[in-house]
């Protein structure tokens, strides 16, 4: 049993659920920390008051609000939790929506709700209605002295309670500036992706993926700790497909990945063929276009290409 | 515009496309500040070196993985990335699901995505990759690696960009099996009582539209530091008391049903 970290009662009308709040998930995150590296010990963080120059031990921390340059207001725990209501235990759903509307982007971070103490009966009737109804209760949790807008759905057996990100806190992609090509693709070329989209097209078994990086990580770790020297991997990766339209034909007939071998075996000619074209156009264009695809992928992209820029 | 968080390629097929990944989020809190509550003066956080007894510049440090017996093993950013090269640089597209198929419960962090390079192809591919999503109504899944973390990922088409939102992996969930879900017989519902909360649960439905939710809480945290500025005292309410499970629950149903008919 999960270790509980909120308990209280989500009311629906004149309907109280006592519940236990844990957490969904568990960070499995290879964690380090900070050292210093002429000596390698381990790093504190020390506070200081920028007045005395001198540290300053936990209890004597306040927190400030800063309303105008360098005038703080000091603000209490207590203070702060006036913030938040009284609504410290309870969570109210105050009206339903369809669950598979809500874009992922909403949901910040998910709990589950297990049932306390003679409210079962009501738990179970909360879950088999939203599951029923595919629909998600929305309310407002206290946490931690602070206010969330939550949603209440049924996952699997549980309740799970998600805190939800508001509309204001979402960038929207509109925002982003992105470059418009000089033609759009036609109707071969949209055809072809379908085909290909199509051909990756597979239930979502989440089951299937495993975090083979943070296997990765630690056996570096070990071969670390045994003394062995760590390879450093070039920083720059060539261009693999300067020829985006011959790529795309290319992963069409190949598949490219070995389980996607349903339409493989009858296409392994065009696959050769469509290769081998590939190929003689990637020779051509590579001289053009390796400038702007040798340095993608590393995490100095823009800055490199900028200082290149200056240079020229 | 933010600073990118992650520059990479976006694999497609044989297709590759150099992207640069911003937040999603946008930080709209309000930031308090640690201060010496005896002066309130700022308190300065400095990483210090307690062999040396001296604080220690940010180059300075590096970090460590601390083994089960103690001893710790130095890891410098270039060896994270040799873990999985080709990984931390590249999201390659690994399958397309329908995007209902994913459970909420595993949602981490949303970003967006946007081509980097000036070349017209990259700009091209985006494209196509958007327009053949849209079309399909398929979102990619993939995986992304990020401050030595891998996630998986579904990326998704969203006013001409692409969206992608951070999961965690399946073993990460932890199994709702292990929770106190009242499933056995005796507190199942019967079809009456089923019948009625699925009839509370219709007449208070609506449309999703996340604008109306605005931030209370976010305009209340800026009412007291208002009123503190002006020498107020700012009490927290009495929280208020925790409803008692209703003993018979039809009658609760019923009531609850009833009172929502009265009032539309």
């Amino acid at each position: 049993m999960p270790r509980s970290i909120w308990n209280g009662t989500i009311t629906l009308g004149f309907i109280a659920v006592p519940v236990k709040v844990s957490s969904a998930v568990q960070d499995k995150a290879v964690h380090f920390h900070q050292v210093h590296a002429a000596d390698g010990v381990r790093i504190k963080q020390r506070r200081v008051c920028s007045k005395e120059g001198k540290e300053v031990p936990y209890k004597e921390v306040a927190k400030g609000y800063e309303v105008s340059g360098g005038e703080y207001v000091l603000l209490s725990a207590e203070e702060i939790a006036a913030a938040a209501g009284d609504r410290a235990h309870r969570v109210n759903l105050e009206e339903f929506v369809c669950a598979c509307d809500i874009d992922p982007d909403f949901f910040a971070r998910t709990y589950y709700l297990g049932a306390g103490a003679d409210g079962e009966a009501a738990y179970r009737l909360l879950h088999d209605a939203l599951a029923r109804t595919g629909r998600a209760g929305i309310g407002r949790w206290v946490f931690h002295n602070r206010e969330y807008l939550v949603a209440v759905r049924a996952y699997d057996d549980v309740l799970t309670l998600h805190t939800m990100r508001l509309a204001n806190e979402l960038v929207a992609p509109g925002d982003f500036d992105i470059p418009k090509p000089s033609r759009a693709p036609n109707k071969r070329e949209a055809e072809m992706a379908t085909a290909l989209v199509d051909s990756l097209h597979e239930p979502f078994k989440p089951a299937a993926f495993k975090d083979t990086y943070r296997e990765a990580l630690m056996a570096l770790i070990k071969r670390k700790a045994k003394g062995e020297e760590i390879e450093i991997p070039e920083p720059a990766e060539p261009g693999e497909a300067p020829d985006l339209l011959a790529a795309l034909e290319a992963s069409l007939s190949d598949g490219k990945r070995p389980s996607q071998t349903k339409s493989r075996a009858s296409k392994s000619k065009a696959s050769k063929a469509s290769k081998a074209s590939k190929a003689s156009k990637a020779s051509k264009a590579s001289t053009a276009k390796s400038q702007s695809a040798t340095k993608s992928g590393t995490s100095k992209t823009s800055k490199s290409r900028s200082s290149r820029k200056a240079k020229r | 515009m933010a600073r990118s968080l992650w520059t990479g390629s976006l694999s497609f097929g044989l297709v590759n496309v150099p992207v640069a990944m911003y937040s999603g989020v946008r930080d709209v809190d309000l930031h308090f500040r640690q201060l010496h509550a005896k002066d309130a003066a700022p308190i300065d956080v400095q990483r210090w070196c307690p062999q040396d007894d001296a604080e220690v510049p940010y180059e300075e440090i590096t970090h460590a993985y601390e083994l089960n017996s103690g001893k710790q093993v130095i890891v410098s950013d270039e060896e994270l990335e040799a873990a999985q090269p080709k990984r931390t640089r590249t999201i390659d597209i690994e399958q397309f699901v329908d995007a209902s198929d994913v459970d909420p419960v595993s949602f981490n962090h949303p970003y967006v995505l946007v081509p980097t390079s000036e070349d017209d192809g990259a700009a091209w591919a985006y494209r196509l990759l958007v327009q053949v999503m849209e079309s399909t109504g398929r979102a990619a899944v993939g995986r992304v690696v990020l401050r030595a973390k891998e996630y998986l990922a579904i990326i998704r088409p969203r006013d001409g960009a692409l969206a992608l939102t951070t999961m965690y992996f399946a073993d990460e969930i932890r199994s709702p099996k292990d929770v106190e879900a009242a499933t056995q017989k005796k507190h199942r519902p019967t079809p009456e009582q089923l019948d009625v909360a699925v009839a509370v649960i219709e007449e208070l439905s609506e449309d999703w539209d996340p604008k109306r939710y605005t931030d209370g809480y976010r305009k209340r945290l800026q009412q007291v530091v208002a009123r503190k500025r002006k020498g107020e005292t700012v009490t927290a309410p009495a929280a208020e008391d925790q409803p008692p499970p209703a003993p018979d629950l039809m009658e609760a149903l019923e009531r609850t049903l009833a009172a929502l008919s009265a009032k539309s």
